[in-house]
């Protein structure tokens, strides 16, 4: 899987790189600025992308505006995006266009390479990987009168979905079998008013609605 | 035929409304003596609220829509069992009852239309409604009492006054619609347009009287400066601050109703000097043994020394020369003109047997008549421009000089400089205290942890394993701690994308409902942005936890060199603008920029708070997504 890389300290790149090659991924590009990556999104068609949020030469997030300016071009390319910090208003910006394939997790996940890896291959697919972070703080800012409908089970479900999990994983988390996690979803889509389509452009629409509180 | 007849006896009926409103003007004057003049107000209101029993009536018979505002609710009951009304607690209900009823009854305008229908309504009500029976009536009295002459023109007037009847009672109806229903928006322009400039010759009438004050001060303060150079240096700081309390409602009335914004110009009261190690107090160059006299030298050495008070002195001394000629050119005019000549001249012209004397052109009454009508209609266009020059006048001696307004902003910005840097030096704190507590602790923690790793790797890997794994969590907490210091110092997100991105993320974090609106077209500077960003998201937490607010708004705007933010929410309202530490937090840390707060918070909501910081903004950053799009494309 070839994987083009953009992060602006030379530890954590080479750390980053060593990480993601000894998984099996073929790192083709490791850049430290923005207008490199945006070259090396468009020239090389990544298989995924793993990009820090702020980078040179503004130090503001130009990782972010660089991802986006990709998808723009290649939508669906998948990006993953890390920070030391994560907003909801990045989160929803990243998702806006409903196609899937977006990680946003804290930096801090790397620490954990198994699951790190894990969401890079979920973005990969054309999946969704939110921080659990993010999550965390929806709902330490009180539910969303949509989210007020859910359920206590179903909001659990919701959030696994946001954090990118299949079905089977959810299940396995909450204890419930695969089909009860269906059922769940299901009303939860229906909850939230997503016509039935395309089951992972629905979950990416659940958590868009999802962040934007609506 | 039976129309007119009916309309007839309809317009008898509307004239009866008439002679209620006569009668209710002659007790609202009897009352009105006493409730103005002697300033017993409290007599005001209950004739007026009475008065809307009849009103009442006339509507409902009418159909017109009740204007008035519904009655205020008892005074609330304070957790200590006083009740308040605006800054002061009262022990029983009664006082802040009668305010809040004074406010409703005198503040609604639908009691002023009230009183001017009382007014005008015996005059137009009359005629128009007595007219046709008057005339049906009057007609043939006419052929009766004049002869056989008469007869003709008699039955013709009657025929006119059945055939007019339907027309009078419209008019009428229309009349008392007009009068009586609710303001609609663009009701009456001349109404409004006669109420301003009645408005604006009250005002006047006030400020004459006030200046009959100012002249008793004016010879106070002659006789205490001779008792002064006498050696009775006591009475100085008395009539000084008398005279300050009447100068300040003057400055706030030039403001208010002049709309010329006067400062106060007093230097601030010193602060006693600690006392000396023999025990001593020193002013200037005198030793005092007590606090109470060391305290009233400086005071007196205060006001002595202050050039403001001397310019109280000379306005209170020159205002009742000045500013009586502005308004006697205007209200004057306008009273003079209307009771001394248009009156008299009115009277003489039906040549009463002892007629009134006329100061102006007497043996020519209907000249007089227009002259005075002149008078009257000068003084009234005059009038506003008085207002504005009373006002500046005012400002001429009672602002601050140039030197004085100087110093006041030294001593305002001496004070915002150590709120600034008090503030700064305790933020700095608790920077260190933070990281010395939390990631520095937890990295040496780190360290330690993976020196022992280094021991045990090769003789016990399964606790140098545990070891790295505990490492790793003290290195997830201390970036934790330190994601939340950043937060606190300077916001990613404000650096990455500015104030107004910055709110939205606020906005979206909110558990409030918040739009967020901005027309900025580029960045304030960086400690404004931050400053703001803060005072920001205070009131948004303010917003979450006190208002109970089903939706928020926050809205930032630059103009004229001006930063505003106002956040809006729909909540319950009632936030003290003084109060709060939240508040007081905002405008100190605002204050550093000159900027300031201001807090709109009715009970009962809904609560707007305005920031306004002066800054420029720099211009917008090229480097935006869209534009780097464009170019690679």
């Amino acid at each position: 899987m070839r994987v083009v890389l953009a992060e602006d300290l030379y530890l954590l790149r080479e750390g980053l790189q060593q990480l993601l090659s000894a998984h099996g991924f073929d790192v083709v590009a490791a850049v430290d600025n923005g207008p490199d990556l945006l070259r090396a999104l468009l020239d090389l068609r990544p298989d995924v992308a793993v990009v820090d949020v702020r980078l040179p030469p503004t130090q503001t997030d130009e990782g972010l505006q660089a991802a986006l300016a990709a998808r723009r071009e290649v939508p669906g390319l998948p990006v993953l995006v890390l920070s030391q910090h994560v907003e909801r208003l990045y989160a929803r910006e990243l998702l806006a266009d409903g196609t899937g394939g977006i990680g946003y997790l804290l930096k801090d996940r790397v620490f954990n390479a198994e699951q790190f890896v894990d969401a890079v291959r979920r973005v990969a697919a054309g999946g969704t990987a939110l921080d659990p972070d993010v999550i965390a703080k929806l709902f330490a800012a009180g539910p969303a009168p949509s989210l007020a409908r859910l359920t206590p089970r179903e909001r659990e479900v919701l959030e696994l979905m946001a954090e990118g999990r299949s079905n089977a994983a959810i299940g396995q988390r909450l204890f419930l079998s695969e089909s009860a996690v269906g059922k769940h979803t299901a009303s939860i889509f229906g909850k939230l008013g997503l016509a039935p389509s395309d089951d992972d452009n629905r979950r990416v629409l659940a958590v868009l609605a999802y962040l934007d509180g609506r | 035929m039976t129309r007119g007849l009916r309309a007839v006896v309809q317009g008898l009926a509307r004239g009866g409304w008439a002679v209620v409103s006569a009668l209710l003007l002659a007790a609202h004057t009897a009352l009105l003596v006493p409730g103005f003049g002697l300033g017993m107000v409290f007599l005001l209101p209950w004739p007026f609220v009475r008065m809307r029993a009849v009103t009442n009536l006339v509507r409902r018979s009418l159909g017109v829509p009740v204007p008035y505002r519904s009655r205020p609710a008892p005074p609330p009951r304070e957790a200590d069992g006083r009740y308040r009304h605006d800054r002061r607690l009262y022990r029983s209900p009664f006082w802040p009852h009668q305010y809040l009823y004074l406010d409703w009854s005198l503040g609604d305008p639908a009691t002023w239309r009230d009183y001017g229908w009382m007014l005008v309504n015996p005059v137009v009500g009359g005629v128009l409604g007595f007219g046709p029976a008057a005339l049906l009536a009057g007609g043939p009295l006419l052929a009766v009492t004049r002869g056989p002459l008469w007869i003709a023109p008699g039955l013709a007037l009657a025929v006119a006054g059945v055939a007019v009847a339907p027309a009078l009672v419209r008019a009428h109806d229309a009349w008392t619609r007009r009068a009586l229903g609710p303001a609609g928006p663009g009701a009456g322009s001349l109404k409004v347009w006669l109420g301003r400039r009645f408005l604006v010759l009250v005002r006047l009438l006030a400020l004459a009287g006030l200046t009959a004050v100012t002249a008793g001060l004016a010879a106070l303060s002659v006789t205490a400066l001779v008792l002064c150079a006498g050696g009775a240096v006591m009475v100085l700081p008395v009539v000084a601050s008398w005279t300050r309390r009447v100068t300040a409602m003057r400055r706030d009335l030039a403001e208010r109703w002049s709309g010329v914004p006067v400062q106060t110009p007093y230097r601030p009261e010193p602060a006693l000097p600690p006392r000396r190690p023999d025990g001593l107090y020193a002013v200037g160059d005198h030793l005092y043994k007590t606090p109470g006299w060391a305290r009233f030298h400086q005071r007196l050495d205060w006001i002595w020394h202050d050039p403001a008070t001397w310019r109280d002195v000379a306005w209170t001394v020159a205002d009742p020369i000045a500013g009586g000629a502005l308004l006697a050119a205007s209200a004057g005019a306008v009273g003079f003109g209307f009771v001394g000549v248009v009156v008299p001249a009115v009277v003489r012209l039906f040549d009463p047997p002892d007629p009134p004397a006329l100061p102006i052109l007497a043996g020519r009454p209907v000249l007089a008549l227009l002259a005075g009508l002149a008078m009257v209609i000068a003084g009234a266009l005059f009038a506003p421009l008085a207002l504005r020059w009373h006002g500046r006048w005012t400002a001429l001696l009672l602002a601050p000089t140039a030197k004085a307004r100087l110093a006041l902003r030294v001593a305002q910005l001496t004070e915002s400089r150590e709120d600034a840097t008090s503030a700064q030096a305790a933020e700095l704190r608790r920077i260190e205290r933070d990281l010395h507590d939390g990631a520095q602790g937890r990295l040496v923690a780190v360290g330690l942890a993976l020196g022992a790793v280094d021991q045990l790797i090769e003789t016990d890997p399964a606790s140098a394993r545990r070891l790295v794994a505990d490492a790793r969590d003290s290195t997830a907490k201390a970036l934790a701690e330190l994601r939340d210091l950043v937060r606190g110092v300077r916001p990613p997100v404000l650096a990455e994308r500015g104030l107004v991105e910055a709110v939205r993320a606020l906005a979206l974090d909110s558990p409030t409902p918040t739009s967020v609106e901005s027309d900025l077209s580029g960045r304030p500077p960086e400690p404004v942005e931050a400053a703001v960003y803060f005072a920001v998201s205070e009131l948004l937490v303010n917003v979450a936890k006190h208002a109970g607010a089903t939706a928020a708004s926050v809205r930032v705007h630059h103009a004229r060199g001006v930063l505003t933010v106002v956040v809006h929410d729909d909540g319950r309202g009632g936030a003290d603008p003084a109060g709060g530490s939240g508040l007081r937090g905002t405008r100190h840390r605002l204050a550093a920029f000159d900027g300031t707060v201001q807090v709109v918070s009715p009970a009962g909501g809904p609560t707007t708070v305005t920031l306004e910081v002066p800054c420029g903004l720099s211009s917008p950053r090229t480097s935006t997504s869209s534009g780097r799009g464009s170019s690679s494309s």
